[in-house]
């Protein structure tokens, strides 16, 4: 049989296309649905938060940064909770990372804050003596792409129906709404606000006055999505 | 034995001894754990499969001669032989197969088994073990318990000698700065709401007179000496003491302990977090209440 | 036209070759620059505070990883496909006007299409996911570039004169089949600019998938993508180099056409070894592990199948370079196949995973597997494509010892490193904290980082070393005549 395969090309290469497609049908099909489903207090990023997630790809951050805790207790020490698979439900794409030259920060907005962030992003080693981590100074003046992040937003809005303006259920009963603007001057001014909120607690005034004329540089996006991973 | 295998075992010898040397007597250690022992009982067969396979191929290439069938066909002058396949690959190739199984049923069994149940398991082991052991420390392994939670935790923000980081994080050798007391008195303070829900009202400064401020707050930085009898007075007449204490011991419910640290007022700040004129800090969740307990211990000793 | 020998056309390869040993520059520059920068973060502003943007360990990564994959190794893989297909199809490009024009048109293409690359990453225009950072409009590019391959294989089987295929050409059938599919499905994304009415960068898209789902395609796709571009089409040149340089017979069919049955059937399980303890389901994960396990025998079997075909002829490996680079290879691949099996054991991950000990494995392969045997391959078309004498064999000899010390000083120190890493993580102290805070099991890397950062120069000085050797034997090497080429590759002392 194979001498006879060996001898026709096209009858081979589609036994190596069934030999191979095989096993993706069954690694991913089954679980496709289920694991797409948010869990109860996971909402869609923001403008802001995902124009500083977009800042965080740019960077590729994720080749030194995971963001998948494993179920160990000297994980979820260091850590907090494992992740749930739900919680990534508005990930596109995911950063769980393969790679740990730096810590996990799937958690990180629960125990580094904004002033830290502030400081250890210009200059890492200048707060953690002996880090290896490179100094972000350009985030401090270039400026964060506010309508690309609003252009995602409408496009998973549209296409995969992330629930903007939708009242989310949160884990104390509550609900909650991820606003996303009608217009994108209307957008721009949302995302002004809540960098608004992330300045008040920083010390750098020269910040603070791009974000009063209305520039959002990117470091204070990238804060704002570091902070919102909790 | 020939030069070949002399240098493999070599080879491998010195392998292992410089993974053992650096890993097994490293900071980590092997630290009793099952899973570092796995790892590195990994490594070993690794390297020892591989040397010893290879050998034995060099061998078949220095002594053996090739023989067999060679089939009709050939391209660019390339020949093939018709031998079978070698056994030893043969019968490890079933091996493998049936491990496979194994691990599938009875390693980790399908539909039985659950990484958050292992985890589970782990944990109340881990916590039952320590919780024994917990009821014993106290005075200065309390103190040493703490100091190894602050090296781990609080250290990336506290600085390694917990003096803040020039001012990027509170000194935790003075329980507060002549700035935090002013920062407090002009803005009123509402962080520890769990055990302070009150808070501090803002805008206490209009109970002081110019310059009086500047002597209340070196007053309390100070950690309210006795003999500062003015700053006492001022302390008295901003009505501090209603709520802080006569000598700023603290009452309950009311304001925290200002003349020093205690583990009561750390718990505190880790329960609710603190953002006040140096920054933000962030509550902590995740520590359990011993551990609260001693890093409090910890930095209580750290003033005195 | 019967016993005339073929005059087979290798404009194409020749050009292949050229990207290959220049993009393979690039590539591992870039790497030797990473190892610095992890050992010396100063390193990070080699050019300057100005250009620190462009010059950080985390803009420059991607381009490594892809530089190294979609510059050096695909370009080994079309270069030798273009020397190799002729040969054993028995049928000259020369032959037909539209294989040579696919030929160049696939070449041209390509470097437009490396070019885009190495400027989107450079900008930080990247989706992040590992190994298909692109964005669509370079997704579209590959995808032709790829297509045009495949007419060209396929165009060349349609005219072969040698009726059944070599083996060499099952496994350059099986990638180009592997990668098109896997591409395809793990680049599935959404440009936002379009999908919004025009808002934003026209060039940025969104995944299809998210969370988990994402993280599952993205294993799928990326541990095949090490298979179909680690593995397979390197497996097809040691099948075709080995022998032709050794004059061997390969040693068994049958261990051929198992080795590559199992190989096709197993290797696309086993992804879920990336995602162990991770959110997906715990029997896809035991799946994963199982499946790596058994890939052991399919991987080894290409390898020892090769390693027998050496039989009685040792007097080769001691003193024909060009045998000890496939030789080391081939046992490089051996260690890497068994290594990473090893590394998919549930308990095993639990301490590899994240650490260097991982970076370590994909060294032993890409170095000692991948790179060296493209850089065999090469060497053996070099006088046959160029019609000189490789320029000199001293030079080959000690660039196989010096990159075989920098291999094994790369992975060692990464073992060492990766373990006690994932050590000082787990370790808990006698009171129950955790032992460490992250920065100690960072300090302790240091001299680690710095012997593979050494060790990685000194890989690098060896590929320098085959660069200047394969310029000189295109220039200045000794003309050689059709009958020195059969078999053992002519080499100037
Ligand atoms: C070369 C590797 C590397 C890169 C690239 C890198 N980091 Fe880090 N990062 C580290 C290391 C090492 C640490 C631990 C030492 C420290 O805190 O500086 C760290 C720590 C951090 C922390 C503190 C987390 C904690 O739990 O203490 C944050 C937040 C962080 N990095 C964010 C980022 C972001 C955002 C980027 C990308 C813009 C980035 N890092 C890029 C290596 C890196
Ligand atoms: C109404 C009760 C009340 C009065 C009056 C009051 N305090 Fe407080 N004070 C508090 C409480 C409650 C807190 C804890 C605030 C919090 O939740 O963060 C506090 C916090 C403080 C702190 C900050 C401690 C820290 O850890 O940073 C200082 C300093 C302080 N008070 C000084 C004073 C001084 C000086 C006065 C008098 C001018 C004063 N307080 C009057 C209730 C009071
Ligand atoms: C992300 C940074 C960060 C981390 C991690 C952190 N702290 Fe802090 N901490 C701060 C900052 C900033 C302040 C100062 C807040 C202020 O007063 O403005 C502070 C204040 C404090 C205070 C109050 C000091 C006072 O006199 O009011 C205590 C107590 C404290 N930290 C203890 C700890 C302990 C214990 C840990 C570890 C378990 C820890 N901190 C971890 C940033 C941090
Ligand atoms: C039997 C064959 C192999 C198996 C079962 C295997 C298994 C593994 C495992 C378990 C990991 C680590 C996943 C993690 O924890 O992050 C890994 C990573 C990797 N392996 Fe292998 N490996 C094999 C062969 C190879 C070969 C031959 C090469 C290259 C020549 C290679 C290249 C890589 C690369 C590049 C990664 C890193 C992926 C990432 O970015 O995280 N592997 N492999
Ligand atoms: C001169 C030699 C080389 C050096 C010094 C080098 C160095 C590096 C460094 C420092 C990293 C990053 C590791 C980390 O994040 O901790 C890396 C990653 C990587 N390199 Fe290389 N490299 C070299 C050659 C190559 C070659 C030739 C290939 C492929 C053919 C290659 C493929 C990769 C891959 C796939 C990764 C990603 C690994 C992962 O994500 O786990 N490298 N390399
Ligand atoms: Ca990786
Ligand atoms: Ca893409
Ligand atoms: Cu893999």
């Amino acid at each position: 049989m194979f001498h006879w395969l060996e001898k026709r090309p096209f009858f081979f290469a589609v036994g190596v296309f069934i030999a191979i497609a095989f096993a993706g049908l069954v690694e991913i099909v089954p679980n496709f649905y289920k694991a797409s489903q948010p869990v109860v207090g996971t909402t869609p990023y923001s403008t802001l938060e995902l124009a500083g997630r977009h800042v965080y790809i740019k960077n590729s951050c994720n080749a030194c940064h995971s963001q998948l805790i494993r179920p160990f207790k000297a994980e979820t020490d260091r850590y907090g909770h494992y992740s749930l698979s739900g919680e990534y439900a508005y990930d596109r794409p995911f950063l769980w990372g393969s790679k740990r030259t730096g810590p996990d920060l799937m958690r990180v907005g629960n125990y580094r804050t904004t002033d830290w962030h502030e400081n250890h992003m210009k200059d890492p080693a200048g707060v953690v003596p002996g880090s290896i981590m490179p100094k972000y100074t350009w985030m401090y003046t270039n400026l964060a792409d506010i309508d690309t992040a609003y252009a995602e937003q409408i496009t998973i809005k549209n296409v995969f129906a992330v629930p903007y303006n939708k009242p989310i259920p949160m884990k104390d009963g509550s609900t909650s709404v991820v606003k996303l603007a009608d217009t994108l001057d209307g957008a721009h001014a949302s995302a002004l606000e809540e960098a608004k909120l992330v300045t008040a607690d920083m010390k750098d005034q020269a910040i603070k006055d791009m974000v009063e004329a209305g520039n959002i540089p990117e470091i204070v996006a990238i804060i704002a999505y570091m902070n919102s991973l909790k | 034995m020939n030069k070949l295998v002399l240098t493999g075992i070599i080879t491998t010898i010195v392998m292992l001894a410089a993974t053992w040397m650096a890993v097994g007597g490293s900071k980590g250690g092997m630290n009793d754990d099952i899973v570092n022992l796995l790892a590195v009982a990994g490594a070993v067969v690794l390297v020892l499969a591989t040397v010893f396979v290879v050998l034995k191929y060099v061998r078949q290439m220095q002594d053996d001669t090739a023989t067999g069938t060679l089939a009709d066909e050939n391209w660019d002058g390339i020949g093939e032989y018709k031998n079978e396949l070698p056994m030893g690959w043969a019968i490890t190739f079933l091996l493998t197969m049936i491990w496979g199984v194994w691990y599938w049923f009875v390693g980790y069994p399908l539909n039985a088994y659950s990484q958050i149940g292992e985890y589970n398991e782990d944990v109340s082991a881990h916590n039952t073990k320590f919780e024994a052991q917990y009821k014993d420390i106290t005075g200065d392994r309390l103190v040493e318990m703490g100091e190894s939670v602050f090296l781990a935790e609080c250290k990336v923000c506290h600085g390694l000698s917990a003096d803040g980081i020039e001012g990027k994080a509170a000194d935790l050798n003075h329980r507060i700065s002549k700035e935090g007391v002013v920062h407090a008195i002009m803005n009123g303070a509402s962080n520890l709401k769990s055990d302070f829900p009150g808070g501090m009202p803002a805008g206490l400064n209009y109970m002081f007179a110019d310059g009086e401020i500047d002597k209340v707050a070196a007053y309390v930085a100070a950690g309210l000496p006795a003999s500062d009898t003015e700053g006492a007075a001022l302390f008295e007449k901003g009505t501090c003491t209603g709520c802080h204490g006569a000598s700023g011991e603290g009452m309950a419910y009311a304001g925290p302990k200002l003349n020093g640290f205690d583990i009561a007022t750390v718990a505190s700040v880790l329960k609710d977090g603190k953002k006040a004129n140096i920054g933000t800090m962030p509550a902590f969740e995740r520590l359990n209440d011993k551990q609260i307990e001693a890093v409090g211990a910890y930095i209580t000793s750290l003033s005195k | 036209m019967e016993n005339r020998p073929l005059e087979y056309d290798y404009s194409v390869a020749k050009m292949f070759m050229l990207s290959t040993v220049v993009l393979g520059i690039v590539g591992m520059l870039v790497g030797v620059i990473l190892a610095w920068q992890l050992a010396f973060p100063g390193a990070n502003l080699f050019l300057g505070e100005a250009l620190g943007e462009y010059t950080n360990f985390s803009r420059l990564r991607p381009l490594h990883t892809d530089a190294v994959i979609f510059g050096f190794t695909l370009s080994g893989v079309f270069a030798t496909w273009y020397y190799v297909g002729q040969r054993v199809l028995k049928v000259s490009m020369a032959e037909s006007k539209l294989l040579m024009f696919l030929g160049k048109l696939h070449f041209w293409l390509y470097l437009v299409g490396v070019a885009a690359v190495v400027v989107s990453l450079v900008l930080g225009i990247t989706t992040s996911k590992e190994y298909a950072e692109f964005e669509w409009p370079i997704d579209i590019a590959i995808v032709i570039v790829w297509v045009i391959w495949g007419l060209s294989i396929f165009g060349l089987i349609g005219i072969r004169r040698e009726r059944s295929l070599y083996i060499s050409i099952w496994y350059y059938i099986a990638t180009f089949l592997g990668i098109a599919m896997l591409y395809l499905f793990n680049n599935m994304e959404v440009p936002t600019y379009f999908a919004s009415g025009g808002i934003g960068a026209w060039y940025h898209s969104v995944s299809m998938y998210a969370g988990t789902n994402d993280a599952l395609v993205q294993w799928w796709y990326g541990h095949n993508a090490v298979a179909f571009g680690f593995t397979v089409p390197i497996v097809a040149m040691i099948y075709y180099f080995l022998p032709k340089e050794s004059g061997q017979a390969v040693y068994s069919y049958k261990l051929s056409l198992l080795s590559f049955w199992g190989l096709m059937f197993v290797y696309l399980w086993a992804g879920g070894h990336h995602l162990l303890f991770s959110t997906v389901p715990d029997w896809m994960q035991t799946m994963g592990s199982v499946f790596s396990i058994v890939l052991i025998l399919p991987s080894w079997g290409s390898a020892i199948n090769m390693l027998l075909t050496m039989k009685g002829e040792w007097q080769q490996v001691a003193s024909s370079p060009l045998i000890k680079f496939m030789v080391l290879a081939s046992t490089f691949y051996m260690f890497s196949t068994l290594e990473g099996p090893i590394q998919a054991i549930k308990s095993v991950n639990a301490l590899a995973h994240f650490t260097d000990w991982i970076v370590g494995h994909v060294h032993d392969g890409v170095l000692g597997w991948v790179g060296f045997m493209i850089m065999a391959a090469l060497f053996h078309m070099a006088p046959r494509v160029f019609k000189r004498e490789i320029y000199s064999k001293s030079m080959m000899n000690s660039q196989f010892w010096i990159q075989t010390l920098g291999v094994i000083l790369y992975f060692t120190s990464m073992w060492i490193a990766g373990i006690t890493q994932g050590m000082m993580w787990r370790a808990h102290d006698e009171f129950g904290n955790l032992a460490y805070s992250f920065i100690d099991t960072v300090s302790v890397l240091h001299p680690y980082f710095t012997i593979r950062a050494v060790g990685g120069t000194l890989y690098l000085v060896g590929f320098l070393m085959f660069a200047w050797n394969m310029y000189k034997t295109m220039t200045a090497g000794r003309r050689v005549e059709e009958s020195e080429l059969q078999n053992a590759t002519p080499m100037a002392a």
